[in-house]
């Protein structure tokens, strides 16, 4: 009797288990194709709004929301902001992402900002079919090979960024002696290794040095920078860390200046006496042409403490809105529909030529990286 | 031998150590007397460098401060400590009194939870973004000692001379004051203690008092020698502090001092030279590992610390 109800009992959860995986489908795949009635269509922001690279988001989001007021205004359309922080933490940015899949008026996402939110959150987009449209995450491996079908970027990536720092940095600042320090992440371990290694077949001696992306104290690094050193690459997305870095090599007597990557792109805080910074799009404050967009999105602010981070994020959400907006056209759209029309974009921008993407979702064309020169906390562009 | 890079490291571990240090003290100050680990102590650390931040703050700012620039100082080292004192009072009234006769577990799952409560008020208070200090535009780098090629900071001068004032002070109070005596008989036999007529529920608050004031003391130089501050610092700091404690001998107030500025060398001189010692199979990043080697190390080898004496029980 006890072993026909031992049978039956594990025939019972051999049964339950086979319908349980019938039915069941990743969380991620629960809506692949949901409809939206175009009347309450929102855009999900995936940025780290707290945590260290907070005001990169902050930047963001508010850029975002002036273009999101701006496209309503001239289009008659209802768009809103849903938010997702990342805090800069991809567990947490893999949380927020499944929040929007599962969100059906959020028919695009803005971001990730940081490429660490992107990988975690590509494969769940993709499986959603929810299109994804970064504004400053540049890691090349988020679109060599396509592994993320619904990921697109407003921005050159570090494919371009690698090379045009070691021009610089061999050609014009003829630097003989450097020094990479990474900040022991998926954004800057990548972007250190291939400066490092194109440096070093320009014959240029590099030494490297690692921190962790919370750290606030760079004086021992620092004493390991030799007095032959000129330049101490820093692939951070802390400019505050930056900043530090900097004055502490000027406290030590060091000669080498900073050149930073585009996370520590920062007019506000990275601040040193003497440095470079490159990034992947125009900072407007700096740009003649750009003064009316820059006056309209004063009056939209109380506070303009932006940089190079705002304007492209402004472009990430104005070439979504018109992908859902032509999506619309009949009433009603799916979010892969959303994905095709992006594919199609060809959007005039406020920060370089024409937006197209190519086939992997890059910009047609690559685009270019800024590099400023940085005198006494003052940014100048030079490239 | 590069002695350049050999004394900047030693400025460098002395300034962290001296941090350390000050933390180290109050975790030994409690332990000492309560025989419990205050694991929300790095918290209060965090909380004195939100203190002296919104001080700096109110007094105009570093690029433009309404005050001397000591005065200034002082004023956020002041608040800071006051601020600590109270929050440490207010964490043994509400977290530790209750459990004074519990077992030794509870009072530390409380001090667990009472370091995510004072974390996550911070965050809810301030946010998570990185707050500066802008101490570099508050006194320049280039402001300090010259000596050869050599410069020291004037602000790190000013980090390792507050410690050290604070640990001699504090050292006079223990050794040479009637409340230094009660704490040292609380210490060392509570209930002997309160029979011979001390006040042992005011020793108990006044040690958090003085053991906090000065973790909030080192929040502030914290943030004025490195320049940022967020409401997750003090966990690291936290952890540092405990591991200076135990490798001085917890509970031993010299032991503290030796053990903070122990582990500030061994970090600085993990990060100058670990890449060269394991030629070049661990960089900079591992200097962690090092400091946690040396804590597990003392838990097998001296567990008592170096200047804790080895606990002896009468059979």
């Amino acid at each position: 009797m006890r072993k026909a109800l031992f049978v039956v009992g594990l025939a019972g959860l051999v049964a339950a288990a086979v319908v349980t995986a019938a039915v069941a489908r990743p969380a991620a795949q629960a809506a692949p194709a949901q409809i939206a009635a175009c009347t309450n269509v929102s855009l999900g922001f995936l940025g780290p709004l707290t945590g260290p690279a907070g005001f990169l988001g902050q930047e963001q989001l508010s850029w975002l929301r002036f273009g999101v007021q701006k496209y309503n205004k001239a289009e008659g359309t209802r768009f809103k902001v849903v938010l997702g922080d990342t805090q800069l933490k991809a567990p947490v940015a893999r949380t927020v992402a499944r929040r929007f899949v599962s969100d059906r008026n959020v028919m695009a996402v803005i971001g990730g900002s940081e490429s660490q939110a992107v990988r975690v959150s590509g494969k769940l987009f993709q499986a959603a079919s929810l299109a994804s449209v970064s504004g400053s995450a540049t890691a090349i491996d988020l679109t060599k090979g396509r592994p993320y079908r619904t990921f697109f970027r407003v921005i050159p990536n570090d494919a371009i960024q690698g090379p045009d720092i070691i021009n610089f940095v061999s050609r014009n600042l003829k630097a003989r002696n450097v020094v990479i320090i990474d900040s022991q992440d998926d954004y800057s371990v990548p972007l250190s290794s291939a400066i490092a290694r194109g440096l070093r077949a320009r014959n240029v001696n590099v030494g490297r040095e690692s921190v962790a992306a919370d750290d606030t104290d760079f004086s021992s690094v620092v004493a390991n920078v030799g007095s032959n050193v000129t330049v101490v690459i820093f692939a951070t997305q802390v400019a505050t860390a930056a900043n530090t870095l900097s004055n502490q090599l000027r406290e030590q007597g060091k000669r080498a200046i900073v050149f930073g990557t585009d996370g520590a792109y920062s007019p506000s805080q990275f601040k040193p006496r003497s440095g470079y910074v490159s990034v992947f799009a125009p900072d407007l404050h700096f740009d003649p042409r750009a003064r009316a967009v820059i006056r309209e999105y004063r009056r939209f602010v109380s506070k303009d403490t932006s940089g190079a981070f705002g304007p492209a994020t402004y472009m990430a959400g104005w070439v979504a809105m018109s992908a859902i907006e032509r999506a619309c056209a009949d009433g009603t759209a799916t979010r892969a529909e959303v994905v095709r029309q992006l594919r199609r974009t060809n959007s005039p921008s406020i920060i370089g030529p024409n937006i197209r993407f190519d086939a992997k979702g890059d910009l047609r064309g690559g685009g270019a990286f800024v590099i400023y020169r940085i005198t006494n906390g003052k940014y100048m562009a030079i490239r | 031998m590069d002695w350049d890079k050999l004394v900047q490291l030693i400025v460098n571990g002395l300034t962290l150590g001296s941090v350390y240090a000050l933390v180290a003290l109050g975790f030994s100050m409690v332990y000492g007397i309560l025989k419990l680990l205050n694991l929300a102590h790095g918290d209060v650390l965090m909380v004195g460098a939100f203190m002296g931040w919104g001080v700096l703050g109110w007094l105009g700012g570093a690029q433009d401060p309404a005050v001397a620039v000591w005065l200034l100082i002082v004023l956020m080292i002041l608040v800071a400590m006051v601020a600590g004192g109270f929050l440490g009072v207010a964490i043994e009234r509400f977290a530790y009194r209750p459990l004074r006769r519990a077992p030794r577990i509870a009072p530390l799952i409380s001090a667990l939870g009472v370091s995510f409560f004072i974390q996550n008020s911070v965050l809810l208070l301030f946010g998570a973004n990185f707050r500066s200090y802008e101490s570099f535009d508050l006194v320049d780098v280039e402001v300090g000692v010259s000596w050869g090629p050599l410069n020291i900071w004037i602000l790190r001068i000013v980090v390792m001379a507050a410690a050290l004032a604070m640990m001699l002070a504090l050292w006079i109070l223990v050794t040479r004051t009637k409340l230094g005596k009660a704490m040292r008989a609380t210490a060392f036999d509570r209930e002997a203690a309160a029979m011979m007529g001390i006040d042992v529920d005011r020793v108990i608050v006044k040690t958090f008092f003085i053991g906090s004031a000065l973790a909030g003391a080192a929040g502030v130089l914290v943030g004025l020698v490195f320049g940022s501050i967020n409401h997750f610092m003090g966990f690291g700091y936290g952890l540092k502090g405990f591991t200076a404690a135990v490798v001085g001998g917890i509970g031993s107030i010299p032991g503290a001092m030796f053990g903070g500025l122990f582990i500030g060398l061994a970090e600085a001189f993990s990060v100058g030279y670990i890449e060269d010692l394991t030629r070049g199979r661990l960089g900079s990043a591992f200097s962690d590992l090092v400091v946690f080697l040396i804590l597990v190390i003392f838990m097998l080898v001296r567990p008592q610390g170096i200047f804790g004496k080895p606990e002896v029980k009468k059979v």
